[in-house]
């Protein structure tokens, strides 16, 4: 019995293998081509629909809108506070990054190389921020700021935004730290290196990746929030999407809401993929010691 | 003057563990000393007290006569070799070499001399501009070696370096750090678990076991004249017997009265024999033992075969034959001067 199982296993894959080899690859080429309807079809109805002219609508039955015009494009822009919008919203977002990093790299460090009682509790309580509701968080935070007598909106929002985000990075940020290998830590140390060199030479290699990956995601997640940008910074400081929300609800304008949508999507996808590139030239050769 | 010193160190680590207990040890200079033990005797920990990396719980170092104790690593006059290699793997070859130079402000000329020199040295010229990634673990192990070396450090500290190589290469590495030694005449402190390599590259073997120094000598000294069970057992095999002493040349044992022609220590619980000390083809006279075989390994260069008496189980000895033209039993002779005692408990 155990024999011809062994044979079987050992002589069959032959054939199969290359059976199995087309299967890979077809559903791999359907499997793409759903991902890219997925993510183009929304895309592209979003492009459409900034273009629709109001004179003619987009109405059933039509599949293209009838004619397009960029007058949408026009009125958000001339009408509504988007200039300032966006000036606050790529103002915020980077400070918010950056500064979410350095509040979290100490922490991170922490949690990835030293051991002490109550870690895995720690751990834990800096994830709080992800369950706590947007909206909750940002009622009972605007109460505290007033309190606190600090009514700088930006100051404000940065500081929630901080809170909020924390999680992101200093889980991101940890798995970065777990990286630094202590043997490379040493060999600078023993070959006469400054702290300053021990960390471009043994930490920074293994720090970018994560360092990079977590300013883009607190970025794009400061770019996009809207609950506590709106309740703190409103009326005076508004965010883009603040105004892509004021196109919600009863004042529905989808055109308008499809251009707000694009101005607010299309810069982060830029800006993922420059950072995705550059992510993957950081380390060439981060891992691995060759037998 | 010696290069290095440790001057009664102990190391207890925070967990209560104590890895080391009150550790004497002179170097000298451009003396190739190695520390032999299992894992866990302490003698990495002993290396990076050496190093810097670790501070004694008490005791002190002393380099070339003045205390280093509390000198961190990047202060001292030392560069480690690590079991890892610990190349930085966003760096050239020659990056690597330059690393420790750049860092310790050696100009530029001076830093190409070295490099170039100690390229030539390891045999990497061709190597100069890949990523360690791109290199065997021979030639990361040489890498590590000529980037230790260009600090022009008076002693290079080995950590199992050849733990990570197959066999051959292992050997050839071995004879490169010794060549490389005798030309830049440095010290050289080699932590090893290999007891072949210990023998082969030493002036002097450290041998250690929980944290304590069980012998110190030259390898012929360890390995012929073993003060303890535990050194004895470590290096080579040994066979160890209780015994009694009848007289100061005659004791006791399992084997039967033996002749002895070292002095029993009033210290000594054993004595101890190695394999190849038995002489065959004789069978008159002192000395002589006759016992069944229990089991049989051809090795090639000699038959493993092993006796067990009562009291004395699994004895191993050489027959300098093949398997087949051994009989039953074994009819052998063990010279006076090859019986010795030593101290200690069989693990």
């Amino acid at each position: 019995m155990v024999s011809l199982a062994d044979s079987g296993a050992t002589v069959a894959p032959k054939k199969p293998t290359r059976r199995a080899g087309a299967l890979n690859r077809f559903l791999m080429i359907v499997l793409m081509t759903i991902v890219a309807i997925w993510l183009i079809v929304p895309f592209s109805m979003a492009v459409l629909w900034s273009l629709v002219d109001p004179e003619t609508g987009w109405n059933y039955p039509d599949l293209l809108p009838p004619s397009l015009t960029h007058l949408r494009w026009v009125e958000v822009w001339t009408t509504t506070a988007l200039p300032q919008a966006i000036a606050n919203s790529y103002m915020l977002a980077p400070t918010v990054a950056v500064v979410t990093l350095i509040l979290a790299s100490p922490t991170a460090y922490c949690f990835a190389r030293y051991d002490f009682a109550g870690k895995g509790l720690a751990q834990l309580a800096t994830l709080l921020p992800l369950v706590v509701p947007g909206f909750v968080l940002a009622i009972f935070f605007s109460s505290l700021i007033f309190s606190l007598g600090i009514y700088s909106r930006f100051l404000s929002i940065l500081m929630a935004h901080c809170v909020l985000f924390l999680p992101y990075a200093i889980r991101i940020m940890t798995v970065s730290f777990g990286q630094v290998r202590q043997d490379l830590i040493d060999a600078a140390r023993d070959l006469g290196a400054s702290p300053l060199a021990v960390f471009r030479a043994a930490y920074m290699p293994a720090l970018l990746p994560g360092i990079l990956a977590s300013l883009i995601i607190v970025f794009i997640q400061s770019i996009e929030e809207f609950a506590i940008a709106f309740i703190v910074g409103a009326p005076n400081f508004t965010t883009i999407p603040s105004i892509l929300y004021s196109y919600l609800g009863y004042n529905f304008i989808r055109p308008n809401a499809a251009v707000v949508s694009l101005i607010l999507v299309v810069p982060n996808v830029l800006l993922m993929l420059g950072l995705e590139r550059l992510l993957k030239s950081a380390n060439p050769a981060q891992t691995g010691v060759k037998g | 003057m010696t290069a290095l010193r440790s001057i009664d160190v102990s190391k207890v680590f925070e967990d209560g563990f104590t890895a080391l207990a009150d550790i004497n040890l002179s170097v000298d200079p451009g003396e190739f000393v190695t520390l032999l033990g299992p894992s866990g005797c302490g003698k990495t920990t002993l290396l990076k007290i050496f190093a810097g990396f670790y501070a004694p719980t008490t005791g002190r170092v002393e380099q070339n006569g003045a205390d280093v104790t509390s000198a961190p690593p990047e202060k001292r006059d030392t560069a480690m070799c690590f079991q890892s290699y610990a190349l930085f793997p966003h760096l050239t070859v020659a990056e690597n070499i330059e690393f420790g130079p750049k860092q310790n402000r050696v100009d530029r000329d001076e830093r190409l001399d070295r490099l170039n020199e100690l390229l030539r040295q390891v045999d990497l010229e061709r190597h100069r501009e890949k990523l360690p990634n791109k290199l065997s673990g021979g030639q990361q192990q040489r890498v590590a070696l000529a980037r230790a070396l260009a600090m022009r450090p008076s002693v290079v500290l080995f950590d199992e370096p050849l733990s990570n190589l197959d066999a051959k290469l292992r050997e050839q590495v071995r004879r490169e750090i010794r060549g490389l030694q005798r030309k830049f005449g440095f010290t050289a402190i080699y932590v090893t678990h290999d007891q072949s390599e210990a023998l082969a590259m030493s002036d002097r073997v450290v041998v250690m076991s929980g944290g304590k120094v069980e012998q110190i000598g030259a390898p012929e000294e360890v390995y012929q004249r073993p003060e303890t069970a535990f050194v004895a057992d470590f290096i080579g095999s040994a066979n160890l017997l209780p015994f009694d002493r009848v007289d100061d040349h005659v004791v006791e044992t399992p084997l039967g009265r033996l002749t002895v022609s070292n002095r029993p220590d009033p210290n000594a619980r054993f004595i101890c024999w190695r394999p190849e000390d038995a002489e065959f083809g004789v069978s008159e006279g002192g000395n002589i033992v006759t016992s069944d075989i229990s089991e049989r390994a051809y090795q090639g260069a000699y038959t493993d075969l092993h006796i067990s008496v009562a009291g004395a189980p699994d004895q191993r000895l050489h027959w300098p034959g093949g398997a087949s033209c051994v009989g039953q039993s074994a009819t052998f002779r063990l010279p006076p001067e090859r019986i010795r005692f030593v101290r200690g408990e069989i693990a």
